[in-house]
This record gives C-alpha cells, structure tokens and sequence, in this order.
C-alpha cells in the first residue's frame, strides 16, 4: 500500500533544486519530468495547483475509502436504530410504525460522522503521519515559509547531473544540492547551513 | 492553469511575498502578549469563573434555581443553546460552502471562524446538557447505552435525539475540519520555532508535516470531499433544531417553514457574529491586509440577504397562521406581536429585518466602525428571535390556566454571560497560540493565482 520511492533514505543519491518562486517552480518540475528525471518528491509551503500533473501523480483513491466509512457509518446506524427500535424493545410512540422515516436524520448524521473520521483517518495513514512525528524530509526550514523543493533521484548511469543542475538552475533554483552517502554535496556558491545569500523577496 | 486576474481586485493587499505572510501571521505567536490581549484574556477568565460559578449552583441545588416555570420549561437555556448553535454555523458554511463555490476570498477568514464554530458549540451543548438536571447519569439519556433499567433504549423517534447526533457529529467534524487545515501552519510555526517547549508542541500535532507534494495532492482531496460531506452536515444540524420545536403540537411551533428559516437565520446570526470579531481581531492584530474591507463588505452582503429571508419567513409565519384557520395558531402570532412580550417581537424585527437593510448602501458596507455595530445588532437580534420562538409560544399555550410570564434568575444570566467567558477565552487563547488566518490558503492567492 505504501509507495517505497516515498522514503528518500532508500534512495543513495537524492538532488534538491531549491526555488522561491512558485511559477519557475512548476515549469521547472513539468520541465525535469518530461525530460525523463525520477522527481522522488516536491516540498512547497502552500498547494500549488497543476503541480501533481506536472510531477505525473495519479489521482488520490481517498474518496473511495470515504466512500467506504460513509457506507459503514451508514450501516452501523440502521443496525442500532433497527435492532433497539424494531427488535429488542419495540417503542411505539403515537401508533406509529417502529421503522419509518424517524430514522433519516441519525442514518445521515452516522454517515457524515464515519466519512470524516475514516478519511481523516485513512489520510493520516497513508501519509504516514502521527502525532509528534519528526519532519524526516526537511531539506530547507523554509520549505514550510516560502521556499519550494524538488527530490530528484540520481542513482543510475543514465543520469547526467551536471545537465540537471544546469536545468534546475536556469529554471529559477536559487540553490541545488546533492544527497549522498558522504553528505550533502552543493552545486551553488552558497553556504546552505547559513541560508541563501538572495534576498527572499526579489523574486515576488 | 495558473495566471493573475487582471479583472478582480487583490484579495490579500500590500503586495506581500510569501515570507511576509508567514512574518506577519506569526506575529502574535512569537511575540510576547499585548496589553490589550492580556486585559481581554483576563476579562474572559472572570466570565468564565462566572460560568463555573453559575453551573456550579445549578449541580448543587439543582434546575429550580432556573427561572422555569410549569408553562415555560424552555427559558433562557435553550434559547441561549439555539442563539450559540446558529453562530456556529458561519464556520463551516464559510469553509465548505464558500470551498465548493470558489470563493477565495474565505481564505483570510476561514480558520477563524471555523475557531468560532468550535468555541461557540461548546458554549451551545453547555445548556441542554445541564437541563438534563443530574448530568452525571445524562449519557444513558443521550447515547444509546446498555442501562441498568432493562433493556430500554433512547428513542430514535424524536428530534431531540437527532439533535444529540446532530450536534455531535457537528462539532467533531467541525474539529477535523479546523484540525486537518492547522496542520500545515502548524508545520510553518515549527520550523520557525526558537524555544524548546515550542518546537516539542508545535513538532508534536505538526505530525511530521513535510510540504510533500504528494501529501498536499491527498490534503486536497481530503478538504474537497470534507467540505462536500459538512454542506448537507451544517444544513442538516439547524434543520435539525429546528425540528425539534416543528415537530410539537405548541402553536408558534409546529410550522413547515422552520428549517429552511432556521438554517437562514443561523446563516446571518453566524456571520454577525464573524464581524463582530473580525472587525476588532483585524484592527488589534493589524492585519487588514488579509482581512481587506473588500471581504467584510462581502460578508455584509450575506448578512443582508439572510437578514432579508428571515425577515420574510416571520411575515411568512403569520401570514401562513392567518390562513390556516386555527385559532390556536393565530392567537400564538397575535400574541408575540402585541402580548406581554410585545417588546422582544420588535426588537427582532428591527434588529434582523430592517437594521441590515442599511447595507444596500456601500457606504455601510465599508465602514468598520458601523459594520461593527451592526454586527452587535444582528447578534441581539437573534437572540431575540429565539426568545421570542419558544417563551411567547409557551408562555400562552392552550389552557389559560397555564398562562405564565417568565423571567430569567440570576443563575440564568450567570450561565449565559459566562458563556461568553468561555466563548472569549478560547478565542483569545486560538489567537495566541495558533495562527488566526490560514498562511497556506493565503500564500496561494498572494498573486491572484487561479
């Protein structure tokens, strides 16, 4: 169920194009993805749209698991409600029928409640997120304020990184870098533990 | 496909960068307290000892010490229950609805209202819950337990149960709702965080939130089909309470129009009550860049056509009473118009149908100061609709004999201000230690994206 490629520890050698502009960024990845690149992942600090069809995501099945707890929720309240209501201790209220539409509101209600808490549920999961969790793929602290990061596989013969360092750097990264065995490997000029000697908003 | 608007106007001013949103909004966080937060805080907490105090009363010696009487059982309890629900509905009608619509501009808005949906049903369930009297054995009342009577079960039949349910599944997924959007924001203050106890906290419901692309496609999906599922949910739950005076025989009560005018009235009590705090919230914490008059003026707009459908389901009621035929029924309008408690029937209508008709003007429409005082217009008018909907039809049901006037006790009032407490307190403590407006929705409509 969980996509292995999602670890970027499995992987021996991950490059890191780092961007401050959103646009560049999303040309840039549709750009690398077309050119054949195994792009592991992309960090951004809000949701940039088209950027899933630009790294070639397929769409999420969440809606089906949604789906699926709503039908639950929905058949745990005709249970209860049938079993106490009809079977165990039939209320007649009224002269009324012990099933009838009396029964919409917490059928509808039962239903909301699972569709909710399944996918709420079922997204923590497949993300893979818990409570107290540490960020394991914090390439840059900004990533989360206003810096956009793309994960490139470079294992392999068949990859050229200086040719995709040019492409990320002509693109608009502001720094690209290197994951190996023996640490980080920079292809810019700058220190990355001291930050980007660009200024943040000359790009906006 | 991603391109700036030319047409439409900034959502968020100042012409800000990405890292100026995040700066600015985790201004309050980082920074130590204001004088003006402190003293409100402080405020809030002697309202809510007052709750405390108030409740306390109620346990000791029991529901006697509210103003109920053998006519009128529902009093200020659930007028004030029904008066907190209705606010908390411009939450989730701005987030989900305003989601499935595309309405961007509910982005510097959501997170604090949907706050408000959760700070305001908590305030809500306060008072049917304690209504119950002995509320340390109310859950066999209220979910469906195994008890120690027999097998007798609660009754799927009635409203009020629905309401059980109904309110529940509100406020949980309300909470989801709100919890899941904080996640990322969450994650900004994390990173940002300097001190230890920050960075543990933050760290702890950040849940490992990275940014990943292939986290946010499913976010995504998440918050559309959330949003999808809470629009039927926050129609329902106001139907709902409604249901619960439709479905009796107490004339003023049992009328077709009361959930499409419920779900209305919550509409606008809910927005009146978003202004009232945003207007001061935008000025106190100075972020009329994403709080612009441009989205108070929007809000203004649904203020006046909900104003409008509620002010048209009270003609509605009697013209529907008149045509009925029922003496019964017609004696129940007459009554709140000219009665005993004639003074609460025209302080609604003045307060929710002809006070927002003063937004037709934009003038109105852009005047914090007036948006502001109108917004505590529309909230004391709906308190009034439902002190008008369930003391006047109960005060004169079908015997005279039974015919009562009700006035509230101290207790009463005591609950009812401290609910305020409550309702201030946590607000005051989301905007300190959460940031007020959503950084990530904001940073995508920085440029008009579409």
């Amino acid at each position: 169920m969980i996509d292995k490629k999602l670890y970027l520890d499995n992987n021996k050698t991950v490059m890191f194009g780092i961007f401050e502009d959103p646009d560049k960024f999303l040309h840039t990845v549709a750009q690398v993805n077309q050119n054949g690149a195994n792009i592991l992942d992309c960090y951004t600090p809000f949701p940039i749209h088209g950027i899933e069809k630009a790294m070639g995501l397929k769409r999420s099945l969440l809606p089906v698991g949604a789906f699926m707890s709503g039908c639950l929720g929905f058949i745990t309240a005709a249970t209860i409600q049938l079993y106490m209501m009809h079977f165990d201790w039939p209320m007649v209220i009224g002269n009324k029928p012990t099933i009838g539409v009396s029964y919409v509101p917490v059928l509808f209600e039962m239903s909301v409640l699972f569709t909710a808490f399944g996918m709420a549920f079922m997204f923590f999961v497949r993300s893979k997120m818990i409570h107290g969790k540490l960020p394991q793929e914090r390439i840059d602290f900004r990533q989360t304020d206003d810096r956009m990061v793309v994960a490139i596989a470079t294992d392999g013969p068949s990859v050229n990184k200086s040719e995709l360092s040019n492409m990320l750097f002509n693109g608009g990264a502001v720094e690209v870098k290197e994951r190996t065995n023996h640490g980080y490997e920079d292809f810019t000029d700058v220190d990355i533990t001291k930050g980007s000697n660009i200024n943040a908003s000359a790009n906006h | 496909m991603i391109h700036d608007s030319v047409i439409r106007p900034q959502l968020v001013t100042g012409d800000k960068t990405l890292h100026d949103v995040t700066t600015e909004i985790c201004r309050p966080i980082e920074n130590k307290p204001t004088t003006s937060w402190t003293v409100g805080f402080i405020l809030s907490v002697i309202f809510l000892g007052l709750l405390l105090l108030s409740l306390g009363v109620t346990l000791a010696y029991g529901i006697g010490t509210w103003g109920l009487n053998k006519s009128v059982q529902w009093g200020w309890d659930i007028t004030n229950f029904v008066f907190w629900v209705g606010i908390g509905h411009a939450g989730t009608l701005i987030s989900a609805i305003l989601l499935l619509f595309r309405q961007k501009w509910r982005m510097s808005i959501n997170r604090s209202a949907e706050a408000m949906t959760i700070f305001a049903v908590m305030c809500a369930a306060i008072f049917p819950l304690f209504h119950m009297g002995r509320i340390w054995v109310g859950g066999y009342w209220v979910f469906p337990l195994p008890n120690a009577f027999g097998s007798l079960w609660v009754n799927f039949h009635s409203p009020l149960l629905w309401d059980v349910f109904a309110i529940s599944t509100y406020f949980s997924v309300s909470l989801v709702f709100w919890y899941l959007g904080l996640i990322p924001d969450i994650a900004t203050v994390r990173d940002r965080a300097k001190t230890a106890g920050r960075k543990f906290w933050y760290n702890f419901f950040s849940m490992g939130w990275t940014g990943s692309v292939r986290t946010w496609n499913r976010y995504e999906v998440v918050s559309l089909v959330l949003a999808g599922i809470s629009t039927p949910l926050v129609l329902s739950v106001h139907t709902i309470v409604s249901m619960d005076f439709a479905t009796s025989v107490v004339p003023g009560w049992h009328t077709t129009i009361f959930p499409p005018y419920f779900v209305a009235g919550a509409i606008f009590s809910g927005f009146g009550m978003v202004l009232t705090l945003l207007v001061i919230a935008r000025k106190v914490m100075n972020y009329q860049d994403f709080i612009t008059i441009g989205h108070l003026e929007a809000m203004c707009k649904v203020v006046m056509l909900t104003g409008t459908m509620v002010g048209l389901a009270y003609i509605t009621e009697f013209f529907v009473a008149a045509y009925s035929g029922v003496e019964y029924e017609q004696y129940a309008f007459i009554n709140r118009a000219t009665g005993p408690y004639w003074w609460a029937y025209w302080s609604m209508m003045t307060c929710n149908l002809i006070a927002p008709q003063v937004f037709w003007f934009k003038w109105a429409r852009t005047t914090p100061w007036f948006i502001f005082m109108l917004s505590i217009v529309v909230n004391v008018g709906m308190w009034f609709e439902r002190f008008v909907i369930i003391v006047t039809s109960l005060h004169r049901e079908y015997l005279p004999a039974g015919w009562v006037m009700y006035s509230p006790t101290l207790t009463e009032i005591g609950i009812f201000l401290g609910t305020f407490g409550l309702f201030f307190t946590c607000f005051f403590l989301f905007s300190k230690f959460l940031p007020v407006i959503n950084m990530a929705e904001v940073k995508g409509i920085l440029k008009n994206r579409e």
